[in-house]
């Protein structure tokens, strides 16, 4: 059965397996960076709409 | 990084992403704006005085990702930035630029959710006037590019007064003169002694158009218009005298500084015998001296 999601760039580059687990490693490195970024942007559009609900009385 | 992978395809590493964002220009940057929130009249949530600064750093940094993208010929053949995730070939180009395009978007959309809308727009005029005026329109056209391109370093404090207040002041124009007038002393001092490297990349600095002994005058123009627009604060009343008087010393310390550089040994031709030794002196004093000026400006509006 294909492959529903064929990630071409492991697949058809003649990369050494050096490369291919260098690849590897930058991947999970922008990933952790990109979940870091995602978390704190929800956390401060959260922080964001506490402040402002409390600016306007409608919480406290 | 490994050396030895520095190739496109694998794609960059976190830390090449994070250097898109110039993070050296960000302290500044940042700091201004912080000064900014601290001296306006007006105390906001600390939470939306974080988010402001937030979105002035990321703003300052999609802006220079952006510049990174257009510049990204010109960098390649200079020493200074040769070794930048583009020319060195760890991020592709067009993926610098959709990040910094979102990273832009990203920062006025949510100055404009957490603060008011004004301080959003002052925003993306920042962004705006670094990308199109200064990085496309006149930093490869005029050697005066930095004069009328400092605007876009000029503009963090202003942000940061208007996200605390939601209007403008005469203050933090005078903040945004004074870092408009402080741009070219400071990048000349850099362009003196890294003038090979603009004049390779066909960038007109100053000293490669007009010559070292031509900007060395400029520099002293300049610095001389600064001093007494920094003591303009204090004497219109809008700051008192720790602010006055670490501007008086300050101002003094970096004609010093200017006057070194104006009469640094030289050739016939105006090239420095010493290696430019007073300008990258002058450089590093001109850094010191914006801290330290506003920082003052908190320091005498808190105390």
């Amino acid at each position: 059965m294909a492959d529903p999601m064929p990630r071409n760039e492991l697949r058809e580059n003649p990369w050494t397996p050096e490369e291919r687990a260098e690849f590897s490693r930058r991947r999970r490195g922008r990933n952790f960076l990109l979940l870091g970024v995602l978390g704190g942007l929800c956390l401060l559009i959260y922080a964001i709409a506490l402040v402002k609900l409390h600016e306007y009385g409608q919480m406290w | 990084m490994s050396e030895s992978f520095v190739n496109a395809d694998l794609g960059g590493e976190a830390s090449d992403w994070l250097a898109l964002l110039k993070p050296r220009v960000l302290t500044l940057v940042v700091f201004t704006g912080a000064i900014g929130l601290v001296i306006a009249p007006v105390r906001i949530n600390p939470v939306l005085a974080l988010t402001a600064i937030l979105c002035i750093a990321v703003a300052a940094g999609a802006a220079g990702a952006i510049n990174m993208w257009y510049d990204r010929d010109i960098d390649a053949v200079m020493n200074r930035t040769r070794g930048r995730p583009i020319p060195a070939g760890r991020i592709a180009a067009p993926g610098a630029l959709g990040f910094g395009i979102v990273l832009a978007c990203f920062s006025v959309l949510v100055m404009a959710m957490a603060t008011n809308l004004l301080a959003a727009f002052v925003l993306a005029v920042s962004i705006a006037f670094y990308v199109f005026i200064y990085t496309m329109w006149l930093k490869r056209r005029t050697p005066q590019n930095i004069v009328i391109g400092g605007a876009a370093g000029a503009f963090p404090a202003v942000i940061g007064w208007t996200a605390a207040t939601g209007s403008l002041a005469v203050l933090p124009v005078l903040l945004f003169l004074i870092v408009l007038v402080w741009t070219p002393p400071h990048f000349w001092s850099l362009a003196l002694y890294a003038s090979g490297d603009y004049e390779r990349a066909g960038v007109p600095m100053l000293p490669v158009v007009k010559g070292a002994r031509h900007t060395r005058w400029c520099i002293m123009i300049y610095t001389l218009l600064l001093v007494p627009l920094t003591l303009a604060p204090w004497a219109l009343g809008l700051l008192g005298p720790i602010y006055g008087m670490t501007a008086l010393v300050l101002g003094i310390g970096f004609l010093v500084c200017v006057w070194r550089v104006l009469f640094d040994s030289q050739d016939a031709r105006g090239v420095s015998l010493t290696k430019d030794a007073p300008a990258r002196a002058a450089f590093k004093y001109s850094i010191l001296y914006l801290f330290v000026l506003f920082g003052a400006c908190a320091v005498d509006r808190l105390v």
